[in-house]
């Protein structure tokens, strides 16, 4: 059609099939833009079933059950003794969901818009229940889950379960920020004790980074995603700062003086070299090798890391250098750790038969003896308070023994319907202090005003 | 099927194919032949329209409304658009991406020319050569952008260990968003360039070196064949690697998403993070992404109209 054909009028004939080639793929191109579109506008609805409980061929009550991979195999190996000691009553079915918490919760999401889909009990993450519970979408367990037997399990993942006075989750396995410090530097400096305080955490670095030559003082995760959030937080709760007021989690309360000391401390860091400037940038992931390498005194950090020192693939210290504590506190403050970890939570659209199966396999679940058993085999940090005192989940897993004071004093993130949109806004401005391009009060108040925006918001 | 057509039906279309254009649909459908093939590209129209007109509609309209990821809300006309070009992010994004597709599809068409032109000439060892300039496309992006964040990376990162130690930057790369975004487009220059350089190629080889041969015998300079011949016998080729390039960097997510550790804003991570992430931007995540689709539009509309890119094989 388009005559814009150049050249010297010979290359038309033969030549003329190679430029044919490229004109086509050029046509598709211009399809190809609309499809590009279109792929960016990925939107899905789908629909959802119903009827009665779903059965297996012995007559028992299927619960599909989700949860992310189970590298360990204890899961497994429990659900297969669950299966067992029911068979005929109840079967439990893991359905693998993938590693990162957020694509999991993304499709867990998806689910319960399109209906719900067949998933009755939820392994997740504690940062998920307000979010699901606003929307109705997981079942109510305040009755089952009573008040006599939430006072066995500690205080914050069972807090991080309550929304909106109603409990919607039983604590499963807990994380907790914990304060990893050299022992040896610090024998060598003449110090005792492991820091109690932000300040003597500083002064300790500096004096240990300037006669033992350490590169770093401190390391921690400033970057901008939700494990940044998770340390502004613990900043900031440290000194008594909180996102939202405590009876209502609407009104949101950061815009105080102890905010903004908590993130000025946190910047602090990195102003006065005890923490590089690169930790802004930092996930768990890069702060793991600072410190396993022997070039920082003290990293703050979750349980896990505790395995891999002394692992000569990954560490470059010995067990017996490492010491662990609770986070370090505000001056006459408490020790405040972010919690981590994972919960049960019942779909709200299976079946009552399913919910009721479900809630038995809660129950096996988080009993002494199972959760002694992951404590064991996977070195999943149980929930129940009890546990922190039974000898040989002491003997066998010490950074229970170690960090146990941390992880009884765990605060959950905000518990909002709106969490996610929360966190990106926290993130991001922790972030900027971190990375000293907003001061601390310039960050309080802009939070202040994002986040009312954003919890005023949240779903009814 | 075909071989069924009556020939005297069929010569009109053939021969004389200024006939057929008066003829109309009617016309069109009474030939056979071309409802055959009408018929055996409908199934491939119906999925397309399923696919991808529908989702593009539903987005338009998701859009307009105040609906979130659990349901469609009431109509607010282009307030979605409005609090977008208000969100410094969505601000961000967008500079962000104009400026990282500006210059290094001007980088990678400079370089990718110089390679192409290099590698055109006949030279022991061409065939070695032009596999190994192709090396860095063929990996996955996800992939080169992790490995070079680990070269950016403070603790371990060879180029930012380099940099520090000429002075040419006083903080690390990935803490600054700046030279985080001067470090997107370095990767991407050196991811892509190879792509570029192998679509000109393709241009060049379609051009006889008779033409050339004609020229030099008429007295003409290097840089006289260069502007006279190779460019303009190169320009649908160019066109075609630079519409491409161009659009594929508007559209710049992962490398972004990955080298920066999400730190890095585009317009297409905005997206991404208003309808999947929050979930109070979900519209304005929808406004962003019809934003992307029309301007992306328009982009493929300059370069066909305006620089008359051939969109067909037609002879016409």
């Amino acid at each position: 059609m388009r005559r814009a054909r150049m050249g010297m009028g010979r290359p038309v004939g033969r030549r003329g099939v190679g430029r044919r080639g490229v004109s086509r793929r050029d046509f598709l191109k211009v399809g190809g833009v609309s499809l590009a579109g279109a792929a960016l506008l990925g939107t899905a609805a789908c629909g959802g079933g119903g009827g009665g409980p779903q059965t297996a061929d012995d007559g028992s009550i299927v619960v599909v059950f989700s949860m992310a991979p189970d590298d360990s195999g204890s899961l497994t190996s429990l659900i297969e003794r669950f299966n067992e000691d029911r068979a005929g009553e109840i079967q439990v079915d893991y359905r693998q969901q993938p590693t990162d918490t957020g694509a999991y919760f993304d499709q867990l999401r998806t689910q319960f818009q399109a209906g719900g889909g067949d998933i009755a009990l939820i392994g997740g993450d504690v940062i998920w229940p307000a979010q699901f519970a606003a929307n109705g979408w997981i079942a109510d367990l305040s009755d089952r889950f009573t008040e006599e037997m939430r006072a066995d399990f500690i205080e914050g993942p069972v807090e991080s379960n309550t929304y909106d006075g109603s409990v919607f989750g039983v604590p499963w396995f807990t994380d907790a920020g914990m304060l990893y410090y050299r022992q040896d530097l610090l024998d060598d400096a003449g110090i005792s004790e492991a820091p109690t305080t932000w300040e003597e955490l500083k002064e300790m670095a500096s004096q240990i980074q300037e006669e033992a030559g350490t590169e770093w003082g401190f390391v921690f995760q400033g970057g901008n995603y939700e494990g940044g959030t998770v340390n502004g937080l613990e900043f900031i709760n440290s000194f008594g700062g909180e996102v939202l007021a405590e009876d209502d989690a609407s009104q949101v309360t950061i815009d105080s003086p102890e905010s903004v000391a908590g993130l000025e401390m946190e910047r602090s860091m990195v102003e006065d070299e005890v923490s590089q400037q690169a930790v802004s940038t930092y996930t768990e992931e890069e702060s793991e090798p600072t410190f396993l390498n022997g070039n920082a005194v003290f990293c703050r950090n979750w349980p896990y890391m505790y395995g891999l020192v002394g692992d000569p693939e990954a560490s470059q210290i010995e067990t017996e250098q490492v010491g662990v504590s609770a986070l370090p506190a505000a001056e006459g403050g408490e020790s405040v750790s972010g919690l981590g970890g994972w919960n049960f939570y019942i779909n709200a659209a299976v079946p009552q038969e399913t919910q009721d199966a479900a809630w038995e396999f809660v129950q096996f679940m988080t009993d002494p003896e199972q959760q002694k058993f992951r404590a064991l085999e996977g070195g999943f940090l149980p929930t129940l308070t009890d546990l922190y005192e039974d000898q040989e989940i002491l003997d066998e897993v010490p950074v229970i023994a170690l960090g146990g004071e941390a992880l009884q004093r765990t605060v959950p993130r905000p518990v909002s319907p709106v969490y996610s949109d929360m966190s990106l806004q926290m993130a991001e401005q922790f972030n900027a202090v971190v990375n000293g391009n907003a001061t601390p009060e310039e960050a309080i108040t802009t939070l202040q005003e994002n986040l009312q925006g954003i919890a005023d918001q949240a779903p009814e | 099927m075909a071989t069924a057509t009556p020939p005297q039906r069929d010569a009109p279309t053939g021969g004389q194919p200024q006939k057929k254009k008066r003829g109309g649909i009617v016309r069109e459908f009474k030939n056979p032949e071309r409802r055959t093939a009408y018929l055996m590209v409908l199934p491939t129209l119906l999925i397309i329209l399923t696919i991808a007109f529908f989702p593009i509609l539903y987005a338009v309209v998701l859009s307009l409304t105040s609906s979130t990821v659990t349901g469609v809300g009431s109509f607010t006309g282009v307030d979605n658009y409005v609090a977008m070009f208000q969100n410094p992010a969505f601000l961000e994004g967008l500079y962000n991406t104009v400026i990282f597709t500006v210059i290094s599809v001007f980088f990678e068409f400079v370089i990718g020319l110089a390679i192409a032109l290099a590698i055109n000439r006949a030279f022991r060892g061409r065939g070695l050569v032009r596999a190994a300039v192709l090396v860095p496309w063929a990996f996955p992006t996800v992939i080169s952008a992790v490995m070079w964040r680990l070269m950016f990376q403070d603790q371990v990162g060879v180029i930012n260990y380099v940099a520090n130690a000429l002075g040419v930057i006083s903080q690390p790369i990935l803490s600054d968003r700046t030279l985080l975004l001067i470090s997107a487009i370095g990767v991407d220059v050196w991811k892509t360039t190879p792509f570029m350089a192998l679509l000109l190629l393709a241009g060049l080889q379609t051009i006889p070196g008779e033409v050339y041969e004609a020229a030099k015998v008429d007295g003409a300079s290097v840089v006289q064949r260069f502007f006279s011949i190779t460019m303009p016998l190169l320009k649908p080729a160019l066109l075609v690697a630079l519409l491409f390039r161009t659009l594929e960097s508007y559209r710049v997510f992962d490398l972004f998403w990955a080298m920066s550790n999400r730190e890095l804003e585009s317009l297409s991570t905005f997206v991404y993070t208003g309808v999947r992430i929050s979930q109070l931007q979900f519209a304005q995540g929808n406004a962003a992404s019809v934003f992307i689709f029309v301007s992306a539009f328009l982009l493929a509309l300059v370069f066909i109209k305006g620089f008359g890119m051939q969109t067909s094989t037609e002879d016409g």
